[in-house]
């Protein structure tokens, strides 16, 4: 069964008087316990797709459906809060706040069922990530980019999703770490049955997903 | 790690700009607090003084609209006289705590001395003398005690059925009694003389007299010079004021009015071009002239109070009440309150300017904090919550610190401004009318205080969170539209 699948998706930016479509009639769908990636040149609209999918933005056109249901009728904060975890390439964390912290955060926001032990939970996921208690308790604007990507990805796991979305997270990492984190991303899909959509640049990394996708001219493609 | 926490997180975690926040909270807040506490003290000394001035109301002729009257109008306008019914059915009105009315005349004695003062020189008299000022009253336990006045030191005050038969006894004021040997239970006698005046040789006559004897009841101590002893300023007009009440005797209105009775058509008798111009211009009760006196049961009903006679009452007559004389002395307070109240409202609008642009600048800083909560799925609501706790906590301190500070230098700068402003304006001399005070502009700025009392602390929290909570609503509408998409991605 699909976890989440696009059907349709249309969107533009208006120019003057003219529609640019970044999407046209876009379908595609992904399911648990497989790694995805998408790729496309810069400005092909992987933000935009990604965007729609995490519910970050509505398409002009098309639906999301997450286990069969329009995502904009489950509500998308709600749908972001029970439901997605996101990662960004700018890890986006909160620079005030340790990892722990961070991670803390998702958790007293979701609905979903979590265990009473939160604190317990955040410092054994970061742990299970690879940051060891006496980084977890750092602010995070003093960890690496490796380190705050960890972060980032235990904080969308921390909610107990099965659908993690992530939008060139090696982007700002070099190569060894990218290696590192994309062999988290293989553990949760194939480990933890999670669905893990990747969008990338690269091919080292699609070569690893189970599926690869090309984004060009609005349009999705498998890619060999 | 919920919003609440989180605010209270990221007041510590964002230490700089709390304490900024702080400092602009606090500063304005000592505008705010200074203000309201100006505005208290203020308000306080109106109610004090209010409350001194007593809660008398009387009904006189209206000398300023007299005094506009052109002399035609003036020729055509009969002026009626206030009676007794009319002053009943004002003292039925509900505002009403107990009311007089009076009648009074002067009378000589030949028996008796009249109180000069301590230091009683002998005074060379002409003609006869009419020290003696008989003021009747129809409420038995007499109106001026009851207002402390004077007290009441020895023997009783009337009863009805005195007032209601006119029976002949007085109360005296001690003094005057000290001066004759009088006790209570004992007499003495008055005597009433009708003399006439010769246009001529300019001599006056006396026709005829009759004596008046009265039965000491009761005797009194006045009451409104004992606070003032020792001030030496007004002592001079207010001796001579002391010594016209020392010799003023109280008795039933009836028997003011006889002796007035009696006093008329002796005189008509003996004055017949009189006698006939009186009977031309038809007023036969002409003596019969009441002075009514009202005493509200609270100060604060006087404006209600005229407004509700005002209609009953006969042509150029009109309502004056003790609170009157607020205004007259109480200029440089009245000044403080107005110049407070535009303070306070500068404040309250530099605030929400001030406080709004703050937070918004804080906010846009904190853009991306905020778009990852909402990336999250966090509630737009609770995202405002955790700002608002933010702002709130540090408002709460910073408002608590110039509830204290703000008071304190508004006492400072009040006192400072006052005493400038007294110092420039000269007492305006008032025009004393049945009602009378010796409250000045003093009293008023001695009874001035800035104090912290509960209905201060109460109105500055209101005041100030009120204000704050409206200049924080203005940012936080920054994010409602917050787009984490754009703000992240
Ligand atoms: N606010 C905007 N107004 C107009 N055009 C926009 C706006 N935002 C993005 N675009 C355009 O939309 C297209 C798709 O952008 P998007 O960010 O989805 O590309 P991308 O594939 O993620 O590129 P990259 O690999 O560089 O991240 C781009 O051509 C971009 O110029
Ligand atoms: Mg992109």
């Amino acid at each position: 069964m699909m976890i989440l699948e696009a059907k349709d998706l249309n969107y533009y930016y208006q120019d003057g008087d003219k529609r640019r479509y970044i999407l046209k009639d876009t379908s595609v769908s992904f399911e648990k316990g497989k790694f995805y990636t998408i790729l496309g040149q810069s400005g092909s609209g992987k933000t935009t797709l990604l965007s729609l999918l995490s519910a970050l933005d509505s398409p002009h056109g098309g639906t999301v459906l997450f286990n069969d249901e329009d995502i904009k009728k489950i509500g998308y904060e709600k749908y972001r809060r029970n439901n997605v975890g996101i990662i960004f390439q700018s890890y986006n964390l909160i620079p005030t706040f340790t990892a722990v912290e961070n991670v803390l955060i998702p958790m007293s926001i979701t609905e979903n069922d979590i265990p009473e032990d939160v604190k317990t939970v955040a410092y054994n996921l970061l742990d299970y990530i690879g940051i060891v208690q006496s980084k977890a308790d750092r602010p995070v604007n003093k960890l690496s980019g490796g380190e705050q990507q960890r972060v980032a990805i235990a904080r969308a796991l921390a909610t107990n999703v099965e659908l993690i979305l992530a939008d060139e997270p090696t982007g700002n990492l070099d190569e060894e770490m990218e290696q590192e984190i994309i062999d988290i991303f293989k553990k949760m899909a194939h480990e933890h049955d999670k669905c893990v959509v990747v969008v990338t640049h690269s091919n080292e990394i699609a070569v690893q997903s189970d599926q690869a996708y090309l984004l060009r001219k609005g349009v999705l493609s498998s890619y060999e | 790690m919920n919003f609440i926490k989180r605010g209270f997180l990221g007041i510590t975690r964002n230490k700089g700009k709390s304490l900024i926040l702080l400092a602009v909270i606090f500063i304005l807040g000592n505008l705010i607090s200074g203000a309201i506490s100006i505005q208290q003290a203020t308000s306080n000394v109106e109610s004090n003084i209010k409350e001194r001035l007593g809660a008398a109301a009387t009904v006189e002729i209206d000398y300023e609209e007299l005094d506009a009257l052109s002399e035609a109008e003036l020729m055509e306008t009969e002026i009626e006289d206030i009676d007794i019914d009319l002053i009943k059915q004002i003292g039925e009105l509900s505002y009403v705590k107990y009311y007089d009315y009076n009648m009074s005349t002067s009378l000589g004695s030949e028996s008796i001395e009249s109180y000069q003062g301590e230091d009683m020189e002998d005074l060379v008299q002409f003609g006869p003398s009419m020290d003696f000022m008989m003021k009747g009253i129809n409420y038995a336990p007499v109106l001026d005690f009851e207002e402390e006045k004077a007290k009441l030191v020895d023997g009783r005050v009337f009863n009805e059925e005195e007032v209601e038969n006119g029976t002949s006894v007085a109360i005296i004021s001690q003094k005057l009694a000290e001066l004759n040997n009088l006790h209570v239970g004992d007499t003495f006698t008055l005597s009433n003389m009708v003399f006439t005046y010769d246009d001529e040789t300019g001599e006056e006559e006396i026709v005829t007299s009759r004596d008046v004897v009265l039965e000491v009841i009761g005797l009194f101590e006045s009451q409104t010079l004992k606070e003032d002893a020792g001030e030496d300023s007004e002592d001079g007009m207010f001796d001579f004021m002391d010594m016209d009440y020392q010799n003023t005797i109280y008795v039933p209105n009836e028997i003011v009015r006889s002796e007035t009775e009696y006093y008329w058509e002796e005189l008509l008798k003996s004055d017949e071009e009189f006698a006939e111009m009186m009977e031309a211009e038809g007023e036969d009760s002409s003596f019969e002239y009441y002075t009514p006196m009202f005493v509200l049961n609270n100060p604060e009903d006087s404006e209600a109070f005229e407004e509700e006679v005002a209609p009953l009452l006969p042509k150029l007559y009109t309502v004056v009440s003790a609170t009157d004389q607020y205004d007259s002395i109480a200029g440089p307070v009245e000044s403080m309150s107005k110049l407070a109240k535009y303070v306070l409202a500068a404040a309250v609008i530099a605030t929400v300017l001030i406080i709004g642009l703050v937070v918004l600048l804080f906010l846009r800083d904190r853009k991306r904090e905020l778009g990852i909560y909402l990336s999250l799925g966090e509630r737009r609501g609770r995202v405002v919550g955790q700002i608002l706790i933010e702002v709130m906590v540090v408002a709460l301190i910073g408002i608590t610190l110039s509830l204290f500070s703000g008071n304190f230098i508004a006492g400072q700068v009040s006192d400072t401004m006052m005493k400038a402003d007294h110092n420039t304006s000269q007492d305006e001399m008032m025009y004393f009318s049945e009602i009378q005070t010796n409250l000045t502009t003093e009293d008023v700025l001695d009874s001035y205080e800035v104090s912290l009392n509960s209905s201060y602390i109460l109105i500055f929290y209101g005041i100030g969170l009120l204000t704050i909570l409206i200049s924080t609503v203005i940012p936080l509408v920054y994010i409602l539209r917050l787009n984490p998409k754009k703000i992240l991605m």
